[in-house]
């Protein structure tokens, strides 16, 4: 359908519209209008991404003097590959109602392991080794040497894509990552540079979060994005988090001593080009004082993950004397990695901030805060200096010059913490030296201020006055949307007691408790028996599943689960628990039914919708508070409560609550969907927890179904399913419209569309 | 009756190939003699037919010549050649009815229906199946016992017309394979007993089927180590040994054993056969789900960065990470097991018969439609309600209550009906007292003037009751629930009223073989419908079912029967008659009224 929103004609592929959608783009206009940031909360299920899609592709069609490109990141590569299937089917429509003038270029850009066609790099298991594959192929001096010396292997995909030169593009359309593949296979091109060099052209670019937000990466990949885009950040809740791993780096014994490895093997190198190639050396000392720590234009191949610390905070300047020779370069970082040792070797727990670790680094090992700062840049000069291609190898000693670039360039906002096991398993040591980061506003400062539109959104932003707070941005609009539903098709409901009348809950001191665990178990057995195809379960922890799960298997519990449904549970091997979703997949088409077990926090819970019947039921068996004896976590919540006077409790529930509503919100993808949702705690039915859930499943949850029993929400699940079996009326009663047509738009925007609305 | 006597030109053969001798083939009730045309010949035949056992034909459309062969009860045949397929065809019929009534004879007393053992080349299964099928539904078999064995239709006839129930029945034994339990790991772990502290162990020929499909090394361990290297059950025990490790939960101890015990590793440690089955898996996963692709583009935890401890991360003992299987594991690949299915087919007597088909159905099963995966995310990605429908090849079924959709059904069927006789039945029922003496008066003067004659009532008034009757039957009878509009059948004493009903499928029965003989291609079936058959109706019909109904029974208004409109009758042909065109239609009818009277 085609319809106008103020001065932009909107092209929505489909025949209907919710009213959420329409307000969305609405809204969404406006910032876009007034070339601000903007945060908007919308629930799950009313069509976010296709709403917030065709209203930047119609906004720029309506604009051509303002080409807007879009930067739209994503959490996962799934749903990079769903944001680019509806994407296709509004280009699509967009392009067969206007012709060639809708069509677009749009990539989704991911890593050299999801994009490689090259079987012998692909063979490598993991992504570092594909890189390092990768580089030993296409490096600039292998091919050098390769141009002598025709044995000398190289990517034949690499080589053509060179010598297709500046006609190696992609044609206007869509492209998946497996659209890119297949085109670089027909093609012989290589789709990763392929991709990466069209990154620049295209209009749309699908990928992930930190390509923006991690320094490291979006230094190589997002450093020439245009400042006239629009950035969005879809099921952003978990931005925050993001923002500080991103600038989080921890030291182990392993990496201390990787990275002498490290360092020796350098050390080799060196004195193996000293006898043969002196010049080489000389030529980078020379460089290195005339202030050039990156080698000016480093070919395409060559770039290697960049600088840790944020783009403004690099030095540019001259690198300090001390470490312009390669042999004094290695020095240094073998004081540091001693250093490091020394402080490992600790009892207790020890926690200090940068300017502290700096100043007691400088008195122990001689290095100062300069030095420090200019590691990284400098390893990596010596590095492509040493023509060093597996560099798979030498991430220990990347870390520890990313770890001495962090510390020597932040004062605030970090901690340093050392503790000498886990508190959960004091008896096998395993030091940690952590630099943590506290502060979210830093990773993420740079977008703001580069790029004139960011759009932060998700179905979980409550409370939404946090986020500008803990992000330190400043929205032109900021918005709740509610959800208009034609019935009742989601249904909370709070547990507190099992069949037995007793309390349930995963308070620490009652998790353990025969009576909760063998409560849940009933719980599930009960409404495994009425409620038809998936069901979901989200537990806590691994361990608190484990130990579940073995409990239920030792008191039979678990046999009359399976009774009734196939039991799938998602582990903390990705590709098990990839083939897991996919067999539960099946499991559900085919009508057996099943249940999945899996974990809030975890992978699945970050992206994997149980839509549809794929997912008739959610369980969230207890409140997934963080580790609260996390050292890491307590240094962050003192930083909070003193910058931002956030008190730590309040942090807590928002964060465990926030986490909750975004494993039950998967159940629902549109309004025709229909899902339960169970929270199965007592803990629940407080005011004080339950009042931090998102606004649209508050109003769905009724005061007669926040202190529930077993058999009290098995009959209330019974009712609802039968009601949802009915057949009803998609457009929604008189009263209120749910779905619009055509010409209920058009009347709209006449200006009572708030009237039609509420 | 059918024909009692049957003569027909035919060669007498002694093998298929001879040429034979020509002569002439004369059927009685009980005999069968040939008397060849040359006199002089010695070949006479004269056989009672309670000597021959069964008979085997030539079917119509292959390129033999029209024979049948008589196979004799002591052994050797008679072979005799027709002149065409459709002499062929009359005489085996009444070979066939002979047959029936000399076997009839045999076991008259039985009660139970015969199955005719002389019909073709049934097996025995299907024999059974049938036999089965009669016992089951005391309907069908009064029909066989009405049609078959009075010889109005042949046992294969009254069968084809019921392929299904033969064939649904027939396929659901074949083809269907029990799967396995979605609890069925379980049965393969042991049972712990807590009193004692015993762990026992149960296997069983299904549990070590199911041992080999929920792991594959053990499987391939078995090929290989059993029976060279070890006996069954040496392995057996060796398994049971590590399962019990496996239940201690101690990897430490499973380690040491290991390291003593070669063979112990390979149910130790994790099973290769699997991990290079999930890496070949999961490159056909469907991308909106795959997790895998997402830690490849995750350059934010990379070894060492990222925050490593703050609780959210799990803790493991990464020594003799090696022997760590976890249940959970154990349960997700029970799961993919289960969905698999059975994928073979093997009496699971002998394990090693069973560890090698399940190896050979492994390297079969390969095969998934990458388009089929497309599509699903391509749906997926739709929001469906914003969408109009897409077509489906099916009206959604929307029943709200089962009651209102059969009612609806009922007064669609009673609207036609009610369109076809156009009202008059209205007529008949306001007929007042008066003028039914006046009718019942009429018919008794016209008795009075004709005496009492085979034909009281009119046939085409019988027709009309009949059709009347019985019209509604087809919806009422298998009516759930109470049926609100009472039909005059319902008025009836039950009696009548059964009697009714088993005349009103008989002649359904009839009709649908007579129907299923259009459109008449061959000869044979011709004389199908022309011949026998009319006149078969009309024994069926005109002897007891028409008859039954000179006495209307009290209640009954014979007024009704006055109701004008053999069109009635047409409704019930009209469904064998959609494709027939005027013409044929009209021959039809006349064929189907001469047939009843």
């Amino acid at each position: 359908m085609k319809f106008q929103i103020e001065d932009v004609t909107v092209y929505f592929p489909y025949d209907h519209i919710y009213p959420e959608q329409y307000a969305y783009m609405l809204e969404l206009k406006r910032a876009l209008d007034a070339k601000g940031h903007c945060l908007l909360e919308m629930p799950t299920g009313t069509g976010k991404t296709i709403a917030l899609l065709s209203l930047i592709t119609s906004y720029v069609l309506s604009k051509p003097h303002n080409p807007v490109k879009l930067i739209y990141c994503t959490r996962t590569v799934h749903e990079m590959e769903k944001t680019l299937a509806e994407l296709n089917l509004l280009h699509n429509y967009q392009t067969t109602h206007l012709g060639d003038r809708a069509k677009i270029l749009a990539v989704g850009l991911s890593s050299r392991k999801n994009l490689c066609v090259n079987p012998r790099v692909l063979a490598a298991e993991n992504r570092d080794s594909v890189d390092a594959g990768c580089r030993r192929l296409t490096a600039s001096w292998v091919r050098a040497a390769a141009a002598a010396n025709p044995n000398v292997p190289t990517c034949e995909f690499f080589e053509e894509y060179e010598r297709a030169g500046s006609s190696a593009v992609l044609p206007p359309g869509v492209y998946t990552l497996q659209d890119l593949r297949a085109y670089g296979k027909k093609k012989g091109w290589c789709p990763y540079f392929l991709a990466r060099h069209m990154v620049q052209f295209a209009n749309v670019v699908v990928y992930s979060y930190q390509y923006l937000l991690d320094p490291k990466v979006a230094g190589i990949i997002s450093k020439e994005m245009q400042r006239e885009s629009v950035v969005v950040f879809d099921e952003a809740h978990n931005i925050d988090n993001v923002c500080i791993e991103a600038l989080s780096v921890s030291v182990r014994r392993q990496t201390l001593e990787g990275a002498r490895r490290n360092l020796n093997k350098m050390r080799q190198e060196i004195e193996k080009f000293k006898a043969t190639d002196a010049g080489r050396l000389r030529a980078e000392y020379n460089r290195l004082v005339e202030g050039l720590a990156q080698r000016g234009n480093l070919a395409l191949t060559d770039t290697w993950l960049s600088n840790p610390a944020l783009p403004d905070d690099i030095l540019k300047e001259a690198v300090p004397g001390n470490i312009r020779r390669a042999e004094h370069f290695v020095h240094v970082l073998r004081r540091l990695v001693q250093y490091l040792e020394g402080r490992l070797e600790t009892e207790n727990v020890e926690k200090e901030g940068p300017v502290a670790f700096v100043s007691s680094l400088n008195t122990h090992a001689g290095i100062d805060q300069k030095t420090l700062k200019f590691c990284y840049d400098r390893l990596h000069s010596l590095m492509l200096t040493l023509e060093i291609t597996d560099t798979d190898e030498f991430l220990h000693i990347q870390t520890i010059c990313d770890f001495a670039t962090l510390v020597g360039t932040y004062t605030r906002g970090f901690s340093i913490i050392i503790e000498p096991f886990d508190e959960r398993m004091p008896h096998i040591p395993d030091p940690v030296l952590q630099l943590s980061c506290h502060d979210a506003s830093l990773a993420i400062k740079p977008v703001f201020d580069r790029f004139q539109s960011v759009v932060i959104t998700s179905g979980t932003l409550s409370p939404i006055d946090l986020y500008p707070r803990l992000l330190n941005f400043h929205p032109v609009v900021s918005r709740s949307f509610k959800m208009s539903l034609t019935r009742d098709c989601i249904c909370p409901m709070v547990l507190t007691r099992g069949s037995d009348q007793l309390p349930v809950s995963t308070k620490f001191d009652m998790r353990s408790d025969k009576g909760v665990v063998r409560n849940y178990g009933r719980l599930l057995v009960e409404m495994a028996s009425i409620v038809p195809d998936g069901i979901v379960c989200f537990f806590v922890s691994y361990s608190y599943m484990d130990g579940i799960v073995n409990s239920w298997n030792e008191n039979g519990l678990l046999k009359d689960i399976m009774q009734h449904k196939l039991v799938f549970i998602e582990t903390q091997d990705v590709v098990e628990t990839t083939l897991a979703l996919d067999n539960y997949r099946k499991a559900c088409d085919c009508g057996r039914g099943a249940i999945f077990f899996s974990v809030a926090r975890g992978k699945v819970a970050e992206g994997i919708d149980f839509d549809r019947h794929y997912g008739r039921l959610v369980i969230m068996f207890g409140v997934p508070f963080q580790y609260t004896l996390s050292k890491i976590l307590l240094a962050r919540l003192e930083y909070l409560r003193d910058t931002f006077q956030i008190k730590e409790g309040d942090f807590l529930t928002f964060d465990a609550l926030r986490q909750a509503a975004q494993c039950v919100g998967r159940v629902i993808r549109s309004k025709a969907d229909y899902g339960m949702m169970i929270f199965a705690d007592k803990r629940y039915s407080r005011h004080d927890k339950r009042s931090k859930l998102p606004g649209w499943i508050l109003s769905h949850l009724r005061d007669s179904h926040l202190n529930l029993s077993t058999d009290m929400a098995l009959h209330i699940a019974r009712e609802f399913l039968r009601k949802m079996a009915q057949p009803y009326d998609k457009a929604g009663g008189s009263s209120s419209k749910t779905l619009l047509s055509q010409e209920d738009v058009e009347k709209m925007s006449d200006g009572n569309f708030n009237e039609m609305l509420y | 009756m059918a024909t009692r006597h049957l003569i027909k030109r035919a060669k007498y053969k002694t093998t298929a190939k001879g040429s034979g001798i020509p002569g002439v083939l004369e059927m009685t009730k009980n005999k069968i003699a040939f008397k060849p045309n040359d006199p002089t010949s010695v070949t006479m035949i004269n056989v009672d037919f309670r000597s021959i056992k069964g008979h085997k034909n030539t079917k119509e459309g292959s390129s033999n010549p029209p024979l049948i062969n008589l196979v004799l009860d002591q052994g050797g045949s008679y072979i005799f050649e027709f002149e065409n397929f459709s002499d062929l065809q009359v005489c085996r019929e009444f070979v066939v009815n002979s047959l029936a009534k000399s076997g009839e004879g045999l076991i008259a007393t039985s009660d139970k229906p015969v199955v005719a053992s002389h019909d073709e080349q049934l097996s025995t299964a299907e024999m059974e199946l049938r036999m089965k099928l009669l016992q089951e539904n005391s309907e069908l078999q009064k029909l066989h016992k009405q049609f078959v064995l009075g010889n109005i239709l042949t046992e294969s006839e009254f069968w084809a017309t019921r392929k299904k129930l033969l064939d649904g029945d027939s396929s659901q034994k074949s083809k269907q394979r029990i799967g396995f339990k979605s609890s069925m790991i379980l049965d393969t772990l042991p049972l712990h007993d807590a009193r004692t502290n015993k762990l026992t162990f149960n296997l069983t020929q299904e549990t070590k089927y199911q041992i080999f499909a929920l792991k594959p090394a053990v499987q391939q361990a078995f090929l290989n180590l059993v029976p060279n290297k070890m006996t069954e059950k040496d392995f057996w025990t060796k398994y049971c040994r590590a399962e019990l490790l496996h239940y201690k939960r101690n990897a430490m101890a499973a380690a040491a054993e290991a390291a003593e015990d070669e063979d112990l590793v390979i149910f130790l440690k994790d099973d290769d056969i699997l991990a290079s089955e999930a890496r070949r898996k999961i490159r056909r996963v469907d991308p909106t789900l795959d997790i895998e692709a997402d830690q490849g583009d995750d350059y934010m935890h990379l070894p060492d960065h990222g925050i490593f401890r703050d609780g959210s991360k799990e803790i493991t003992e990464s020594q003799h990470e090696l022997y760590r299987r976890t249940f959970l594991q154990d349960l997700n690949r029970q799961g993919e097991v289960v969905l698999e299915g059975r994928t073979i087919d093997v009496e699971l007597d002998n394990p090693t018969n069973v560890a090698e088909a399940l190896a050979q159905s492994r390297q079969e099963s390969d095969a998934t439609a990458k388009e089929e995966r497309l599509y699903r995310t391509s749906r997926m990605t739709e929001m469906e309600d914003l969408q109009a429908p897409h077509d489906h090849p099916f009206t959604p079924l929307c029943i709200k209550d089962p009651r209102d959709y059969f009612d609806s059904q009922q007064a669609n069927a009673l609207k036609t009906y009610d369109d076809t006789r156009a009202g008059t039945e209205q007529l008949s029922c306001s007929l007042n007292s008066e003028e039914a003496y006046g009718f019942l008066r009429r018919s008794i003067s016209e008795i009075e003037a004709m005496g009492l004659s085979a034909h009281m009532v009119r046939p085409e008034v019988a027709l009309t009751v009949i059709n009347g009757l019985t019209q509604n039957i087809s919806s009422t009878k298998y009516q759930l629930g109470k049926n609100v509009h009472e039909s005059v059948l319902d008025g009836l004493p039950n009696t009548t009223k059964e009697e009714l009903l088993h005349y009103w499928t008989s002649i359904q029965e009839l009709l649908r073989h007579f129907w299923s003989s259009y459109p008449i291609t061959t000869s044979y079936l011709y004389a199908k419908t022309e011949g026998s058959h009319v006149k078969n109706l009309s024994a069926a019909g005109g002897n007891k079912g028409i008859g039954s109904l000179r006495a209307p029974p009290a209640g009954f208004s014979p007024c009704s029967s006055y109701a004008s409109g053999s069109r009635c009758c047409f409704s019930t042909l009209r469904v064998g008659s959609a494709k027939e065109n005027g013409k044929g239609w009209r021959e039809t009818k006349w064929i189907c009224l001469g047939g009843v009277y």
